[in-house]
C-alpha cells in the first residue's frame, strides 16, 4: 500500500508537488496520467525516497517513510531514461539488484531467474550485449526487467512503453499485466498516454499542476468526468463541447441558438455552460434527440468512419458503422441523434481552471 | 536531518585543504600591514603605508605599464594567431590533420623551459635565430639586450608557448558550431567573406573569448619566462609586477612590501576578471541569437 | 574556378606549415644543440659530430648538479600532490554536482580565484611559515603548495564531467539495494573513468611544468627539474648542450602524455568552460 498526504516539493521556484494527496491499495494496479510537467514523475521519485519532500508524509504498508533511505523502502523503480548501467551488458544490468547486498541471491538462482524475466519479455537474445548496442525498445524492457526480477513491496513504473514501436506497446500492454509479478505487486504506473491508462489501471489517477485532480475506476473517469480537461484527456476523437446557456425550459442552448438539447439537470437560466458528447455516443438515425446539420468531413477508420458535422456555428465529431455513413458527401444534409443520459454538462471554461462538470440529478 | 548533511562531508577535506591554502594567503594579506622583513623579524604595524609607497613609487608605475604591454600584446597576438590557425586546421586538408596531432606540444613544455629553449636560439653572437638571419642581412640583432627587444622576446616566448591554448579551444569551438545557419548561407550564396564576418566570427567569439580571458589574466601575473629569459632587464625594462614583487620579496628580503605587490596585482587581475567575464555574458547570448 | 581553390588550399597548407615550423624549430633546435660536443658548441651550427655525452654528462650528475634528483623530485611531489588532490577533490566534486547547498558553490569559486591569483601572493608567506615548520625545501611542503594548481584543475573539471552525468543511474543503483557509497563506486566512478584520467594526466603537467614553487620553497633536497635545469645556465661559460639536453630529458613526461590525453584536453584547459 502507497499513501502520499499532502506533499510539497519545490525546486528552486517551480513547484512540482502542490499539496498531492493519493493511495494505492495493496496489490492495486493504479495508474497516474497526467501531461509532461504535472508531476508524475516527482510523485514516483518522492515514494521511492529519491526526492525529499518539503512537506507531507509519505507512507508505505502503513509506515512513515520520513528518513527511511531508498535501499531500505524494498520499492523497485522503472525510470524512463531507462538509467541502465552503459558499461554493462544487459544481463548484468538484469543482475544488478540481485547481486545487492539486499536482494543477493545464489548465482545460480539469479541466472534462473533473470532468464525466465528475459523470456518473457522477449531479450533472450540480447542478454549478452552490452546496452550501448541496443535499440530504445530493447532498453525500455531491459530496464523493466530489472524491475520484476526481484520481489517489491511496490513498482513504480515511470512510462516503461514510451519508447516501444506501436506494436509492441500494444502487445505490452496486454501482456504486462498478466505477468505474475505485476498481478500480486502494488503497482504505481505513470503515462501520459490516456489509452494505456484505461486499458491498465484498476483505478486511474488524474494528475494536473502537481495536485490530483480525480482519482477513480475507468467507468468513473470516463462517465463522470472532474471537469472538462479530464473528459478531454480521454477518449479519441475527442468528445465534443458544444459552449451555450441554460433556457429557460431548463434546456441547453448553444451559443448561435441553433442547437438544442434537454437536459435532465437543473440549473439556474442563462448559466453559461458546455455540454459534452463523446462521439461514439452520437449516432445517425438512431433513438433519441434529433439535430440537424450539414457533412463537414468524413474520415474513415477502419470499420468505423469519423464524420465531422456543422450544427450552426458549432461543429461535432461522431464516430458511426461504416454501414451508417455510406454515401454522406460533404455539404450532405444529416440528421444526428444524442440519447439525453449521455450528455455531460460543465460549467463554462474560465481562465483560471477548466469548467467543472455538474453533478445531474440522475 | 541526516540526508541534509551528506554532501557537507564529502567536501569537508576540500574545504579544509582550501583553508590551508587561504591562510598564507590571509597571512600575507596580513603581513602587508607591517613593516616585516629580513632585517626587521620583529615588525611594528604600519598600516597602510606599505601600499602607499607602491603607489608612490615610480617604479611600480613602470612595472604596473610593462605588465599590461605584455599582457595585451601577448594575448592579442596569441588571440589572432590561435584563431587563424585554428581556422586552417577546421579545413582538415592532409597537412592539416597530420599538423593538428601535435599542435599541443609547446603548450605542454614548461614556460620556463620554453624560455631557456629561446634564450639559447637568441643569443645575440652564437644563437641559431641571428645566424639564419644572417642571409637576409639581419645579423647580430641584440634581441634581449636592449628593452624594447626584451619585451618582444618575451612577448614571442609566450606566444610560442600559448598560441596552441587558443587554438586548441578555437578549433573544439568551431567543430561544435550548428551547421544548419552555414548550409543555409551556402544555399543563399553567401561569399566565404560575408559567411566568415557574419556567421562564424560571432558564433565563435563566446569560445575565443574564453580562451582571450585565460591568457590575459595569466599574463598579467607573467614570471616564468621573464625570470628564465631577461630576468626583469636590460635595467628595468621587463620588470613586470610579479618579478617585482619576487626581487623585493625574495632578494631583497622585504616581505610585506613584496606582498603589498601582489595584493594590488591580485586587485587587478581580480577586476579584469569581473569586467572581462560579465563581457563574455553578453557576447554568448549574443551568439545564441546568430546561431538561431 | 577548381584550379583557383586548389591553389588557395595550397596556400593555406603553406601558411599551416609556416606556423608549425615556429612551432617546432625550438624543439628540433634543442635536439640538435643537445647532441654536440662541448668543443663544436661555438664553432658550427648544423655540421658536427652528434655526441650522447650532453646527455651522460646531465643524468651522470658531474656537474655538480644532481639531475636525476631533481628528475625523481618532480615525479615524487608531481604524483603525491594529484593523489592528494584526487582524494579531496573527487568527493567534493561529486557533491557539488549532485546537490546545490550553500558551502558549495563558495568552496568552488575560491578554488576558481586560486587559478588566477598570482602565485607570489601566497607563496612569499609560505616561503616565512615554511622556513618555522621545517617544511621548507621538502616533499610535504611542496606536495602542499601544489593543490593551489591540482586541486582546483581537479574539482572543476570533474565536477563537469558528474554534472553530465544523469543522476538517475545512481538512483536506479539505490533501489537496486546499493548504499550510496556503493552507488558512487560502482556506478558514478566507473561511468568518469575517462575523465579520472585524462585530467589527473593533465594536473600532473601542470604540476612538473611549475617552476614559482620550487624556485622559492625547496634549495637542493626537494627542487625539481624546472629550477634545475635554469641551473645549467648559470656560472661563467654556460654549457648551451648540457642546458638543452637538461631542458629536453625535463620535458619528455609531459610531452609523452600530452599525446596520450588529447582528446579530452579542451575540457581541462578550459576548466570545462567550453564543453568538447
Amino acid at each position: 500500500m502507497i499513501r502520499l498526504e499532502g506533499v510539497h516539493k519545490t525546486y528552486g521556484k517551480t513547484t512540482a508537488l502542490d499539496g498531492l494527496d493519493l493511495e494505492v491499495q495493496e496489490g492495486e494496479f493504479f495508474c497516474l496520467l497526467g501531461p509532461s510537467g504535472a508531476g508524475k514523475t516527482t510523485t514516483l521519485k518522492t515514494v521511492a525516497g529519491l526526492e525529499q519532500p518539503d512537506s507531507g508524509t509519505v507512507e508505505l504498508d502503513g509506515k512513515d517513510m520520513a528518513g527511511v533511505e531508498p535501499y531500505d523502502r524494498g520499492v523497485a523503480m522503472c525510470f524512463e531514461s531507462y538509467a541502465l548501467y552503459p558499461h554493462r551488458s544487459a544481463y548484468d544490468n538484469l543482475a544488478s539488484p540481485l547481486r545487492s547486498p539486499r536482494h543477493r541471491l545464489p548465482a545460480a538462482e539469479a541466472r534462473e531467474r533473470i532468464g525466465a524475466i528475459a523470456e518473457l519479455l522477449g531479450i533472450s537474445g540480447l542478454l549478452d550485449r552490452p546496452v550501448g548496442q541496443l535499440s530504445n525498445g530493447q532498453r525500455q524492457r531491459v530496464a523493466l526487467g530489472r524491475v520484476l526480477v526481484r520481489p517489491a513491496r511496490a513498482f513504480l513504473l515511470d512510462e516503461p512503453l514510451s519508447h516501444l514501436d506501436a506494436k509492441l506497446r500494444q502487445q505490452m500492454r496486454a501482456e504486462l499485466k498478466a505477468i505474475g509479478a505485476v498481478r500480486r505487486t502494488t503497482t504505481l504506473y505513470v503515462t501520459h498516454d490516456s489509452l494505456e491508462a484505461l486499458a491498465l489501471g484498476d483505478r486511474i489517477g488524474v494528475i494536473r499542476d502537481g495536485r490530483i485532480v480525480q482519482t477513480g475506476t475507468r467507468e468513473e473517469i470516463w462517465h463522470r468526468p472532474f471537469d472538462t480537461e479530464v473528459a478531454r484527456a480521454f477518449g479519441r476523437p475527442r468528445i465534443n463541447l458544444l459552449p451555450g446557456v441554460i433556457a429557460s425550459d431548463g434546456g441547453f442552448r448553444s451559443a448561435d441558438g441553433k442547437v438544442e438539447l434537454p437536459l435532465g439537470v437543473p440549473v439556474r437560466e442563462n448559466t453559461d455552460v458546455l455540454v459534452g458528447v463523446r462521439p461514439r455516443d452520437i449516432t445517425i438515425n438512431g433513438p433519441g434527440h434529433e439535430l440537424t446539420g450539414t457533412v463537414y468531413v468524413t474520415e474513415v477508420l477502419g470499420r468505423s468512419v469519423e464524420v465531422t458535422v456543422r450544427l450552426g456555428e458549432q461543429q461535432v465529431s461522431l464516430v458511426a458503422p461504416r454501414a451508417d455513413t455510406a454515401g454522406l458527401r460533404p455539404d450532405d444534409p444529416v440528421r444526428l441523434t444524442v440519447r439525453p443520459e449521455n450528455l455531460l454538462l460543465f460549467e463554462a471554461d474560465r481562465p483560471e481552471r477548466p469548467g467543472r462538470r455538474i453533478e445531474s440529478t440522475r | 536531518m541526516r540526508l541534509a548533511l551528506r554532501p557537507y562531508f564529502l567536501i569537508i577535506p576540500a574545504l579544509l585543504l582550501t583553508c590551508g591554502i587561504l591562510y598564507p594567503f590571509g597571512l600575507g594579506l596580513y603581513y602587508t600591514l607591517f613593516d616585516f622583513s629580513a632585517s626587521k623579524p620583529q615588525p611594528d604595524m604600519v598600516r597602510f603605508e606599505n601600499y602607499e609607497t607602491v603607489f608612490t613609487q615610480e617604479a611600480f608605475w613602470n612595472s604596473a605599464w610593462v605588465t599590461v604591454l605584455y599582457a595585451v600584446g601577448a594575448a592579442a597576438v596569441e588571440t589572432v594567431l590561435g584563431v587563424a590557425v585554428a581556422l586552417l586546421l577546421h579545413r582538415s586538408s592532409i597537412v592539416g590533420r597530420v599538423l593538428e596531432k601535435i599542435l599541443i606540444l609547446p603548450l605542454m613544455i614548461a614556460p620556463v623551459i620554453a624560455a631557456i629553449m629561446w634564450k639559447l636560439m637568441l643569443q645575440p653572437s652564437v644563437g641559431v635565430i641571428n645566424y639564419l638571419l644572417k642571409p637576409f642581412g639581419l645579423g647580430g640583432v641584440q634581441w634581449t639586450d636592449t628593452p624594447t627587444g626584451a619585451l618582444l622576446s618575451s612577448i614571442a616566448v609566450d606566444v610560442w608557448v600559448y598560441t596552441p591554448f587558443v587554438a586548441i579551444l578555437a578549433l573544439a569551438g568551431l567543430r561544435s558550431l550548428p551547421t544548419s545557419p552555414f548550409e543555409a548561407a551556402a544555399v543563399d550564396g553567401a561569399g566565404w567573406w560575408y559567411t566568415f564576418r557574419r556567421l562564424t566570427l560571432p558564433m565563435l567569439w563566446p569560445y575565443v573569448l574564453v580562451a582571450v580571458i585565460f591568457r590575459f589574466m595569466d599574463s598579467l601575473k607573467v614570471f616564468d619566462i621573464i625570470y628564465a629569459l631577461t630576468e626583469g632587464g636590460p635595467g628595468d625594462s621587463t620588470v613586470v609586477l610579479q618579478i617585482r614583487a619576487y626581487l623585493e620579496a625574495i632578494r631583497f628580503q622585504r616581505y610585506s612590501f613584496g606582498i603589498s605587490y601582489t595584493i594590488v596585482l591580485w586587485a587587478v587581475v581580480y577586476l579584469a576578471a569581473m569586467v572581462l567575464v560579465r563581457h563574455l555574458g553578453k557576447i554568448q547570448r549574443k551568439a545564441a541569437e546568430v546561431s538561431k | 574556378m577548381t584550379l583557383q581553390k586548389r591553389l588557395l588550399g595550397w596556400l593555406a597548407d603553406a601558411a599551416l606549415i609556416l606556423y608549425f615550423v615556429f612551432a617546432l624549430f625550438p624543439i628540433a633546435w634543442m635536439v640538435i644543440l643537445s647532441l654536440k660536443p662541448t668543443n663544436q658548441l661555438f664553432s658550427t651550427y648544423f655540421s658536427f659530430s652528434p655526441t650522447f655525452d650532453g646527455y651522460r654528462t646531465v643524468l651522470g650528475d658531474s656537474e655538480g648538479i644532481p639531475f636525476v634528483r631533481f628528475f625523481v623530485n618532480s615525479l615524487v611531489v608531481s604524483v603525491g600532490a594529484v593523489v592528494l588532490s584526487l582524494v579531496v577533490g573527487l568527493p567534493a566534486a561529486y557533491a557539488s554536482a549532485r546537490w546545490r547547498f550553500k558551502g558549495s558553490e563558495n568552496l568552488m569559486f575560491t578554488l576558481l580565484s586560486f587559478r588566477f591569483a598570482p602565485e607570489l601572493t601566497v607563496i612569499i608567506p609560505l616561503f616565512v611559515l615554511y622556513q618555522k615548520l621545517g617544511l621548507f625545501d621538502t616533499y610535504v611542503g611542496m606536495i602542499w603548495v601544489l593543490q593551489l594548481v591540482t586541486l582546483p584543475l581537479i574539482v572543476w573539471i570533474m565536477r563537469s564531467y558528474f554534472a553530465d552525468l544523469t543522476p538517475e543511474l545512481e538512483q536506479a543503483a539505490l533501489l537496486d539495494g546499493y548504499s550510496r557509497k556503493q552507488a558512487f563506486f560502482k556506478v558514478a566512478l566507473p561511468l568518469v573513468k575517462p575523465g579520472v584520467a585524462a585530467v589527473s594526466l593533465l594536473a600532473f603537467i601542470f604540476a612538473w611544468n611549475n617552476f614559482v614553487f620550487p624556485l622559492i620553497l625547496t634549495s637542493n633536497e626537494a627542487q625539481t627539474v624546472t629550477v634545475g635545469a635554469l641551473s645549467f645556465l648559470g656560472g661563467d661559460r654556460p654549457k648551451y648542450n648540457l642546458t638543452a639536453a637538461a631542458a629536453l630529458v625535463s620535458v619528455v613526461p609531459p610531452l609523452l602524455l600530452a599525446l596520450t590525453i588529447q582528446r579530452y584536453l579542451v575540457r581541462g584547459l578550459s576548466f570545462g568552460a567550453v564543453k568538447s
